[in-house]
C-alpha cells in the first residue's frame, strides 16, 4: 500500500508521541510508525518518577532547569496522570552532609524549591525511613504514570488529524540526492507491506536509534546503559524517597499507586533487544533501597525490569552517569547532508515534551513556517476529569459493582464488563497491547490467573486470534522474565503453584 | 498424649501414611495446617504421565525405576508402589472409583482445551477420553470466571453453551459454590432442560469439574438420566473439588478407624533428642499442646505446602532443618526460559533419604532414626513434568509408614 504524509515520525515512545501532538497542534500533518506499540521501549521502562530535577541540581544544572519547567507544566496539562507525593533527599550517616549543602544551594540556583527538614520532622512525615538519617531535603518530586500520559498525547494528536501505524518496522530507506523520499514498512502482524513518502523523516527511536540511521548509512554516538528496577508488593511510602549523595546504584524508591519502584542499576549494554536482571543487581538494589527504607528487606517483590536508556555523548566517555541526561536534536541536513532528516534521542520522560517542542521548531524552520508551540498551554484530554485524589477516590468507590460481573483480575479488582467495553472500542492488535493499556497483569500475581481468564472471554466473545495456548505460552515466558530474578520467599510458592497449573492440570508443555 | 505415629502434613502422602499405619492398629495422630496441593492441583492420580498410552504402566514404572534409581519410586521399588495404588483404591470402591483403561495412561480433556496424559481417572471423567471419537457440547456458566467452554469448544472443534446459575444476571460464582448448586435437584432439573432444549445430535455433555462434592456419581446419573447424554467432568483452575472429594473421603474414613484427625494446626516446634524425634508441639496461642509419638512422618510438601522455604541465598526444609539437596546458587534455580527442556533445577531439590526413607545429611548419615520423610518433599523426581505427583505422594506415604512400623 502506498501512504503519503508530510512529517514521518518513527518511533511511538514518549517523544513521538509528544512530536505527534505539537504537530497536530500547529496543524501539520504527520503519520507516526512503531514497530511495537506505544511505549515499547524506556518510555515504558523508567521508574516512573516525576523528576523536580532534583536529582540533576548538581551534576548537570542545565537538565535540572529542564525538569523543573517541565514539571510545572505538567501539573497544568496533565494533572491526572500525576501524583504530586513530593519527594525527600535524605542523608545518612555515611553520606554526610557536604553533599546535602551543595544539594540545597544547586536546588536554589535552579529554581527548584527546596526545603530542608529536620530528622524527626523528616520521620514524623515518613515512619518507615531509617532513622538514623542525618535529615531529608523535600523538593516537589512526584509519580507519573507514562502509559496514560503517552496514550493521551497519542489520542489528542489522533483528534487533531495525526495518522498511526503501530506494529508496523521500518525496513529499507529510498535515498534521493541527498534526502530521504520515503520510507518501506512491513506490518509486522499481519505481514502488509507499506510505501511510505514523506517530506520529513523524525528519527525518535530513543536507543533504537542507530539502527533505524544505519538504514541511511549513518552513525550517532551513543551508549546504552541498562537500567534495572524492582517493584515492591506494597507501598513502602508516601513520597518519592531519593538518596541525598552523588547519583548511585539503588539511590531512589517511587511510590506508583499501591507498589513502589525501586531503582536503579546503571550497566553499560550492547544489546537494545535481550537483556535481563541478573541477580548481583537485584541484590544490590534491595541493600541499596534498604539502607533508605529498611522494610524493603523483608518485602516481597513482584517483578523486576529494566530499560535501555539512550545517552547522546558527543565523544567517548566511560561512566556513563557523566554522560548528560540532556537531550539531543540532530539535524542531519547540516551534520551529514540530508536535508529531510533529524534525530532526537537522549533525554529523560520528564522532557518529552521539550524535546517535541524543539524538534517542531526545528522542522518548522526548515519548512519554513512560523507556527509557534502550544502544547505547553493546552491541557491533555484527560485532564479535568479527575483532578484531585478525593474525586480519584470517590469514582473508585463505585468501581466495583455486582452488575459489571465477575473480577477478572483479583489483584487489581477489573470486572469482565470494563474488559469487554475496553476490548470492543479501542483499537488492539494482540494481548501485549491490551496489557499496555489496562491493569490486568500489573498485580501480585503478575497475570497468573487473569490471562487464563482473558484469553477465554476473547472466545466467549468470538474475538479470539489463532491459537489461544501460544498466545498464553508466550504471556508467560514474557512474565517469566520479570519474575525470574525475584523468586524467592512467598514469591516462589506462587510460582510453583502457576507452573504446577499451567505445566501440570493443563498440559502446557515447551 | 502418646501416639504410635505421629503424621506431619495433610495432603495425599500424609493422609495415606495415617490410613496404612491406622490399618496396622496403630495409634495415629495426624495434623495438617491445610489439605495439602490436594485441593488445589490433584484432579486425576497421576503415576507416570509422561509415559506413552501404549505403555503399560507396570512396564513403564519398572524401566523407569531402573533408570531413576535416586528418584522416589526408585526408593518405593515396584512392588510397593503397586501394593500403595490397591490401597489407596480401597477407599474409592465403585461408584465413584479411580481407573485406569487397559492399565496404560489415559488422554483426559483439561480446561486449556488441551489433552494431559493421566493413569487413575475418577468415574466421572472417564467418559472424557472418548472426546476426540464423539461429538460434544460444553457447558459453561456465566459468572464462573475460571472455565471457559467457548474456548474448549474452539479446541475440540465441537459445541459450547453457557448457562446462567439462576434468574439474577452477572452473578459470580466458583467452583465450590457451583459444586454445592450441582447437588440441589431443582437446579439441575432447570439446567438439564436447558441443555435439552440446545442439544442437538451430541452424545457427550462436558461440565468443569464441579459436579457435586458429596455424590458426583449421583448427580452424574440424574443429569445423564435428565439430558439423555453421558456427563464427564473437566479439571479446571484451583480450587479442585476432585481433590477435595479424595481429602473428604479419607477424612471420614480416618477418623472412623480412629485416627486422630487435627485439621487447621500447624505444628510449632519438634522435639529432639539426640537423634531422635520425641514428639511435637502445636501452638494454639495462648497455648500450647504437646503430643508425643514413637515415630513419626514428615510429609509437608514443597513450595506450596510449606515444606521447603527459600530466602534470597537458599532454600530449607522448614520444620526440622533438615539438609535440602540443591544448586549452588539462586542464579542456577531457574532455567533463562520458563517452558524450558529440562525444566528447572529447583523442582529436584528436597530431602535426601535413606531406603528405609530416614533423612540424610550430605555425608549419607541418617540423621533421625524415627523419622521417616514422605511426599513431594523429597529430592530427586519432578513432579510437574514427569506427572507424577499422586504417585509420589501415595506409595511413599504407603512404605514410609510401613518402614516407621516395622522397627
Amino acid at each position: 500500500m502506498k501512504i503519503q504524509t508530510e512529517v514521518l515520525i518513527i518511533g511511538g515512545g514518549a517523544t513521538g508521541a509528544g512530536i505527534s501532538r505539537d504537530l497536530s497542534l500547529r496543524g501539520i500533518p504527520s503519520l507516526l510508525v512503531e514497530k511495537g506499540d506505544f511505549l515499547s521501549g524506556a518510555s515504558g521502562r523508567n521508574h516512573g518518577l516525576f523528576h523536580s530535577g532534583g536529582r540533576y541540581a548538581v551534576s548537570d544544572p542545565e537538565a535540572a532547569r529542564e525538569c523543573i519547567e517541565e514539571n510545572r507544566i505538567h501539573r497544568k496539562i496533565a494533572p491526572h496522570c500525576i501524583e504530586t507525593t513530593d519527594g525527600f533527599f535524605v542523608s545518612l550517616p555515611e553520606d554526610g552532609l557536604e553533599f546535602r549543602d551543595r544539594f540545597l544551594k544547586a536546588c536554589e540556583k535552579a529554581g527548584i524549591p527546596a526545603t530542608l527538614l529536620t530528622r524527626d520532622d523528616a520521620l514524623a512525615l515518613e515512619p518507615g525511613i531509617h532513622p538514623d538519617i542525618l535529615s531529608a531535603v523535600k523538593v516537589p518530586d512526584g509519580a507519573i504514570d507514562p502509559f496514560t500520559l503517552v496514550l493521551e498525547n497519542a489520542r489528542d494528536a489522533e483528534k487533531n488529524g495525526a495518522k498511526f501505524l503501530l506494529h508496523t518496522g521500518i525496513t529499507s530507506l529510498d535515498m534521493e540526492g541527498g534526502r530521504v523520499k520515503g520510507v518501506r514498512a512491513k506490518d509486522l502482524i499481519h505481514g502488509e507491506e507499506y510505501s511510505i513518502e514523506a517530506s520529513y523523516l523524525i528519527n525518535a527511536t530513543g536507543a533504537w536509534a542507530n539502527q533505524f540511521l544505519r538504514l541511511a548509512g549513518l552513525r550517532i554516538g551513543m551508549a546504552l546503559s541498562k537500567g534495572s528496577l524492582l517493584i515492591t508488593n506494597q507501598r513502602m511510602s508516601h513520597r518519592v524517597i531519593n538518596r541525598c549523595r552523588p547519583s548511585s546504584d539503588g539511590d531512589i524508591i517511587v511510590p506508583n499507586e499501591t507498589v513502589s519502584i525501586l531503582g536503579t542499576t546503571s550497566v553499560r549494554s550492547e544489546d537494545v533487544e535481550n537483556f535481563e536482571v541478573t541477580p548481583e543487581e537485584v541484590d544490590l538494589l534491595i541493600l541499596e533501597t534498604s539502607r533508605m527504607i529498611p522494610k524493603i528487606k523483608e518485602t516481597r517483590l513482584i517483578r523486576a525490569y529494566a530499560g535501555i536508556r539512550p545517552l547522546f555523548q558527543s565523544e567517548e566517555q566511560d561512566d556513563d552517569r557523566s554522560i548528560s541526561r540532556g537531550f539531543a536534536l540532530i539535524d542531519h541536513g547540516k551534520r551529514d547532508g540530508v536535508e529531510n532528516l533529524i534525530t532526537i534521542t537522549g533525554g529523560k520522560f520528564v522532557t518529552y515534551r521539550l524535546m517535541a517542542e524543539k524538534v517542531s521548531d526545528l522542522l518548522c524552520q526548515k519548512m519554513g513556517i512560523s507556527v509557534s508551540c502550544s502544547t505547553h498551554l493546552k491541557p491533555l484530554p484527560g485532564a479535568g476529569k479527575y483532578p484531585s485524589l478525593p474525586e480519584r477516590l470517590k469514582k473508585m468507590g463505585h468501581l466495583i459493582s455486582p452488575e459489571k460481573g465477575e473480577i477478572l483480575c483479583d489483584c487489581e479488582l477489573i470486572q469482565r464488563a470494563e474488559v469487554e467495553r475496553f476490548l470492543k472500542e479501542e483499537k488492539v492488535k494482540g494481548l501485549q497491547d491490551i496489557l499496555h493499556r489496562t491493569r490486568l497483569a500489573k498485580g501480585t500475581c503478575q497475570g497468573g490467573f487473569c490471562i487464563y481468564r482473558l484469553l477465554g472471554l476473547l472466545h466467549d466473545l468470538r474475538m479470539a486470534e489463532g491459537d489461544s495456548n501460544e498466545v498464553l505460552k508466550g504471556f508467560l515466558e514474557e512474565r517469566w522474565r520479570g519474575i525470574r530474578p525475584v523468586l524467592w520467599g512467598t514469591a516462589l510458592k506462587e510460582e510453583e503453584l502457576l507452573e504446577s497449573i499451567y505445566k501440570g492440570i493443563f498440559n502446557l508443555g515447551p | 498424649m502418646h501416639f504410635d505415629l505421629i503424621v506431619i502434613g495433610m495432603g495425599l502422602s500424609g493422609l495415606m501414611a495415617a490410613k496404612t499405619a491406622a490399618e496396622m492398629g496403630k495409634k495415629v495422630l495426624i495434623v495438617g495446617k491445610g489439605l495439602g496441593t490436594l485441593s488445589i492441583l490433584s484432579n486425576t492420580i497421576d503415576v507416570l504421565g509422561v509415559l506413552p498410552e501404549t505403555v503399560k504402566m507396570k512396564d513403564g514404572l519398572s524401566q523407569w525405576i531402573e533408570e531413576h534409581p535416586e528418584h522416589p519410586y526408585g526408593k518405593v521399588g515396584l512392588e510397593k508402589i503397586l501394593e500403595a495404588i490397591s490401597s489407596f483404591n480401597s477407599f474409592f470402591p465403585p461408584p465413584y472409583a479411580f481407573q485406569s483403561r487397559n492399565e496404560t495412561n489415559s488422554l483426559v480433556p483439561t480446561g486449556a482445551g488441551t489433552l494431559r496424559s493421566t493413569y487413575l481417572i475418577p468415574s466421572t471423567m472417564m467418559k472424557g477420553i472418548t472426546l476426540k471419537e464423539k461429538k460434544a457440547l460444553v457447558i459453561g456458566f456465566k459468572g464462573y470466571k475460571d472455565f471457559y467452554a467457548h474456548r474448549l469448544a474452539d479446541s475440540f472443534k465441537c459445541r459450547a453453551i453457557t448457562l446462567s446459575l439462576s434468574e439474577t444476571p452477572q452473578q459470580e460464582t466458583t467452583a465450590t459454590a457451583l459444586a454445592r448448586w450441582m447437588e440441589q435437584p431443582a437446579f439441575r432439573e432447570r439446567i438439564a432442560s436447558e441443555i435439552k432444549k440446545q442439544i442437538k445430535d451430541e452424545s457427550l455433555v462436558g461440565f468443569p469439574a464441579v459436579l457435586g462434592l458429596n455424590d458426583p456419581m449421583g448427580v452424574k446419573r440424574d443429569l445423564e438420566k435428565k439430558t439423555g447424554a453421558s456427563i464427564f467432568e473437566i479439571p479446571v483452575l484451583p480450587p479442585s473439588i476432585p481433590g477435595m472429594r479424595v481429602f473428604n473421603r479419607f477424612k471420614q474414613r480416618l477418623i472412623q478407624k480412629g485416627v486422630t484427625f487435627l485439621l487447621g494446626h500447624s505444628v510449632s516446634k519438634v522435639i529432639l533428642r539426640g537423634n531422635r524425634c520425641e514428639g511435637i508441639e502445636i501452638l494454639h496461642p495462648p497455648v500450647v499442646n504437646s503430643y508425643s509419638a514413637d515415630r513419626h512422618i514428615l510429609a509437608t510438601g514443597r513450595f506450596i505446602g510449606g515444606g521447603l522455604t527459600a530466602d534470597r541465598k537458599k532454600i530449607s526444609e522448614a520444620l526440622f532443618g533438615l539438609p535440602v539437596v540443591q544448586p549452588a546458587s539462586r542464579q542456577d534455580w531457574f532455567q533463562k526460559t520458563f517452558f524450558s527442556d529440562p525444566s528447572h533445577p529447583i523442582h529436584q531439590t528436597g530431602v535426601l533419604v535413606d531406603s528405609s526413607f530416614r533423612p540424610l545429611n550430605e555425608k549419607g548419615e541418617v540423621l533421625l532414626e524415627n523419622v521417616r520423610v514422605a511426599g513431594t518433599i523429597l529430592a530427586h523426581h519432578h513432579c510437574i513434568e514427569e506427572k507424577s505427583r499422586e504417585g509420589i505422594e501415595i506409595s511413599t506415604g504407603y512404605v514410609a509408614a510401613q518402614k516407621a512400623l516395622s522397627m
